[in-house]
């Protein structure tokens, strides 16, 4: 008997750097979105957007001269804060060879990692998959 | 059933601005296209993509609506580019990222990012 396999709403295949545009924060608002109206999401890091969630980051972005009681949280406590708050319906995905390509290789934790010999079974395990930040 | 349901719809998310080059436009006469060919087409304009909102005469929106097309602008982008002082295009709405997630919820909806 086959195994049922889980279908996530959306898959999100993020090839940007983070800061070349403003799409990770398209990415993470669609996220959100998702998740606010009950479905799953999954993102793919690809290329330079492996770089988000490396551990080195710690919690917060380096001081804000400004505003130097703000609190700025860096990429990765966001994609943290996001699994957390999920319940299981956000997940990311760092690609092994992206990852090691930059020598971006210290996820946290949370991170699930994936070799792109698995992108295609990830895109069929989802329902909707985008590509942002082209190729 | 109207003809438009009974087709598969499309949700084309343009991110570049018009200056970006010349796939930009194409993108969304590629939207238009599909349109008039007797598709259910939503455009959603984010990030850059907004700015081709601004003005009443911009070519690819004026053939958008002509078809049918949906023609919606993110609010957050606008609002980043100070567009609530400009005057927008009377044939688009402004929508949150719940209108996407909705959209892309629906059985026969395909969505495109560029």
């Amino acid at each position: 008997m086959a195994m049922e396999r889980r279908m996530w709403d959306l898959l999100l295949i993020l090839t940007a750097a983070p800061h070349s545009s403003d799409v990770v924060t398209s990415a993470l608002r669609l996220s959100q979105a998702m998740l606010d109206r009950g479905g799953s999401v999954r993102v793919w890091a690809c290329g330079y957007a492996n770089m988000m969630t490396q551990d080195t980051f710690g919690d917060t972005k380096l001081p804000n001269t400004r505003d130097p009681e703000g609190h700025y949280p860096s990429p990765s406590a966001v994609v943290q804060r996001m699994i957390a708050d999920g319940g299981g319906r956000f997940g990311w995905i760092a690609c092994t060879a992206c990852s090691e390509e930059r020598g971006a290789v210290h996820h946290v934790p949370q991170v699930r990692h994936r070799s792109p010999l698995r992108l295609a079974a990830t895109i069929a395990g989802a329902r909707r998959t985008l590509y942002l930040g082209g190729a | 059933m109207d003809e438009r349901t009974a087709t598969p719809g499309y949700l084309m998310i343009e991110s570049k601005g018009n200056w970006a080059g010349p796939n930009a436009g194409t993108f969304l006469r590629d939207a238009a296209a599909l349109a008039e060919a007797g598709h259910r087409v939503r455009v959603f304009l984010v990030e850059d993509g907004v700015l081709t909102a601004v003005g009443t005469d911009v070519p690819e929106i004026e053939r958008l609506a002509a078809a049918g097309a949906e023609i919606l602008v993110d609010d957050f982008s606008a609002a980043q580019r100070a567009l609530s002082a400009t005057t927008l295009s009377p044939h688009v709405r402004i929508a949150g990222m719940d209108a996407v997630a909705a959209a892309l919820s629906e059985d026969d909806c395909r969505g495109v990012w560029h």
